[in-house]
């Protein structure tokens, strides 16, 4: 490709080589390393003057270091006078902060974004923004490239009688990608809710009522059961004691409030924020309901970062103990696996295959050791191809139509 | 009730250093507001503003420092100024002891980025209305913002440690760049003392070959005066040099301690006699594995800065009048 340099930071240089493979040229030269007080150093060894330069860069567990080297590549590219800047940014990172959660949080994704175009990013590439709305958090062009065709293509090649499996939604807010999912598929789904509100006298109640009818697992699609330390429970199991811990924290020094995190407002919780919130107090007891059926069928557990795995353990438990699931896939555009993510859901007997696609970094050990379960996808042809037609003035959407042409 | 008059300083610390962060609170007289950064596990930078800082005036004290959280302090000082930005504050004052990434402020070579000037630019757009710092290592970086800027001395400190500590007649002030000899030269006027200089030949960042000096400073007490003082390696081969051409004491007054990779280690070993900095950065550290280092505090020159800044009166008749 003529007049076009591609930049590969360092959070991800796999995937930007794979790229760089796929599109047939090399990386460009640069030099990205820290000087001894820490400071983040770019050398860019390559005239970009007048070409089209991409950046590669995704998220990574050096977070922040990683965005400062692509803040610092991108105003070296056009300070260099490079034509036009794109960067590339397979996981967008921060973008699970991209509201004003409770009251008084910063929106860090939209001053992420503002921070790209100011340091001169003319068009963004990301694949499967947390919320598509982000998309109007700059005042560049974005394109959010799809994940779900490359996972619904797995899907239809490993999962046996993927016809009659469910795609299940692990919380409401991903309704919306179960579904889009569900249909292109032409399959079933269902959605999962767990709740920290309603009491256990409140399941109680409910499962008097079913016990009328008949049989709570077969007669009503609703299937609730409770969650306590982050695991599935029968309903005997004894009611937590313990105060919990929502409630207002008086506490003042600073340390406090690092400790308690995003607690210490207390306050109203609104529950439309929940949907995004992990699990982060696996102590509290909690009720989890199933709305759809999976009873002898494949589940397919589908979100788009896998990050903790706590939900995704009760989910699956849940499927699979409550309600008859015969197996259970987790399914994920960005496979983050903070801490010991991985190693938990590999752990869970009730999950049998984790999908992810190679967006995020993740180490070749990490795969090894669980590549008993751990799938992941190569999304690589999908950004070649998009920067391709980018560079040449095609249509990007035109690319999701037709995703056999590139299989 | 009354309006605009009614609003009150609102001290933020930054995880770089609570330590100054609590000085400059007590010396103002006021606690520090309950606003936290924390890291989530995916190693996300998130905020809590643990009580409203609407239409206040707020200020967040972060320095550059520690070799392996520099950026991630960048990210969380970013944060807090957005948001507080987007909670409401009449104004936002970033407080930064020392500016990091201040020595990438030119286009050396072709295609370096001018990353000074990239984080002035990050600094404006994450919400940020007013910039706090000291000993900037260009002035020049002031221009790169659309804000005020104050760049505040540790010079005044400084000279007064130099005026308790020694007997002028002593002295001679040595600057050991080329680039410092203003600032050297400004404070042997200011002591009317004799100043030197050491020039050096660079051939990579963080790397010296060979020193050259000029001026006569055999059996007096050399003092060095920088800027920033990061691995030391100019400091010491400037102390060799001073001691072979018969100094009888190398003294080094520094206002940014960095201190990175093995340089507390080279200063122990070295022939300088005292290393004196101030707290710009968090040294206590370094305090505790150096007997020659020695800290100038600065919480009350921020401290009152703050507090003139928040009143609407001169801060430039900090340093022109108190002498």
């Amino acid at each position: 490709m003529r007049k076009c340099k591609i930049f590969v930071g360092s959070s991800h240089s796999e995937l930007g080589k794979l790229v760089c493979d796929r599109l047939g040229v090399e990386p460009a030269p640069c030099t990205l390393k820290k000087f001894s007080n820490g400071e983040t150093s770019v050398q860019i060894g390559v005239s970009v003057r007048d070409e089209d330069v991409y950046i590669i860069q995704s998220g990574s567990p050096y977070i922040n270091d990683h965005i400062m080297e692509l803040l610092i590549l991108i105003s070296a590219c056009r300070g260099g006078s490079a034509n036009k800047i794109t960067a590339v940014i397979p996981q967008f990172p921060y973008s699970k902060q991209s509201k004003m959660k409770k009251h008084r949080g910063a929106i860090t994704a939209r001053m992420l974004a503002n921070l790209l175009i100011m340091a001169g990013a003319d068009h963004v590439v990301s694949m499967d923004l947390h919320a598509s709305q982000m998309q109007g958090f700059f005042t560049k062009p974005v394109d959010n490239l799809l994940g779900a065709p490359t996972l619904a293509r797995w899907i239809r090649h490993n999962i046996e009688d993927w016809q009659n499996a469910v795609v299940v939604s692990k919380n409401p807010g991903g309704t919306k990608r179960v579904t889009a999912l569900a249909d292109s598929l032409k399959i079933n789904f269902a959605m999962i809710h767990t709740d920290r509100r309603r009491t256990h006298d409140q399941l109680l109640k409910k499962s008097k009522k079913a016990k009328i009818i008949g049989d709570v697992n077969i007669v009503s699609e609703l299937q609730t059961a409770r969650i306590v330390q982050g695991h599935v429970v029968d309903d005997d199991y004894p009611r937590e004691t313990t105060e919990n811990n929502n409630i207002v924290n008086n506490n003042s020094s600073i340390n406090g409030i690092l400790e308690k995190g995003d607690d210490v407002l207390g306050g109203t919780y609104d529950a439309t924020n929940s949907d995004d919130d992990e699990d982060d107090k696996p102590q509290e007891e909690k009720l989890i309901t199933l709305v759809g059926d999976v009873k002898g069928k494949v589940a397919i557990i589908l979100d788009d970062m896998i990050d903790k795995p706590n939900s995704f353990i009760a989910a699956a438990e849940h499927l699979r103990l409550n309600c008859g699931a015969k197996a259970v896939y987790v399914i994920g555009t960005h496979g983050l696996f903070t801490d010991h993510c991985l190693e938990s859901l590999c752990e869970s007997k009730c999950i049998d295959k984790i999908v992810v696609t190679n967006t995020y970094p993740i180490t070749k050990e990490k795969c090894q050791l669980h590549q008993d379960k751990l799938v992941v996808i190569d999304v690589s042809p999908i950004f070649a191809e998009c920067i391709r037609r980018d560079h040449f003035g095609e249509s990007i959407s035109v690319l999701f139509d037709s995703l056999a042409a590139i299989e | 009730m009354h309006g605009r008059s009614q609003n009150s300083i609102k001290l933020l610390a930054g995880n770089s250093h609570i330590e100054l962060c609590k000085q400059i609170a007590d010396k103002l007289g006021i606690k520090i507001a309950r606003v936290g950064a924390f890291q989530y596990t995916n190693q996300e930078t998130a905020i809590a503003i643990g009580e409203s800082v609407r239409d206040e005036d707020v200020y967040i004290i972060q320095t550059g420092c520690d070799s392996e959280k520099i950026n991630d302090y960048v990210m969380e000082l970013l944060l807090m100024i957005n948001a507080c930005k987007v909670a409401s504050a009449r104004r936002i004052t970033a407080v930064i002891p020392n500016f990091p990434y201040a020595r990438q402020d030119k286009k050396d070579k072709s295609r370096a980025p001018i990353t000074a000037k990239l984080l002035a630019n990050l600094l404006q757009i994450a919400g940020c209305n007013h910039i706090i710092t000291m000993d900037l290592h260009a002035s020049q970086i002031q221009g790169f913002f659309r804000i005020p800027v104050d760049n505040l001395y540790a010079e005044p400190i400084m000279l007064k440690y130099i005026k308790e500590n020694f007997n002028k007649d002593d002295l001679i002030i040595v600057s050991p760049d080329a680039g410092g000899a203003k600032r050297v030269a400004g404070i042997a006027d200011k002591l009317d003392v004799q100043f030197a200089l050491i020039h050096k030949e660079r051939a990579r960042a963080n790397e010296i070959s060979r020193m050259v000096l000029v001026g006569d400073v055999s059996d007096k007490i050399a003092i060095l005066i920088d800027d920033m003082a990061d691995t030391c390696g100019t400091l010491c081969k400037a102390a060799d040099i001073l001691i072979e051409n018969n100094a009888k004491q190398v003294i080094c007054i520094i206002t940014h301690g960095i201190f990175s990779g093995s340089a507390i280690e080279k200063i122990n070993e070295s022939k300088i006699d005292k290393v004196v900095c101030t707290n710009s950065l968090p040294i206590s550290n370094h305090l505790k594995n150096c007997s020659k280092l020695e800290m100038l505090d600065i919480s009350s020159t921020l401290a009152e800065s703050i507090r003139r800044l928040h009143n609407g009166e001169s801060i430039s008749y900090l340093f022109y009048n108190n002498s």
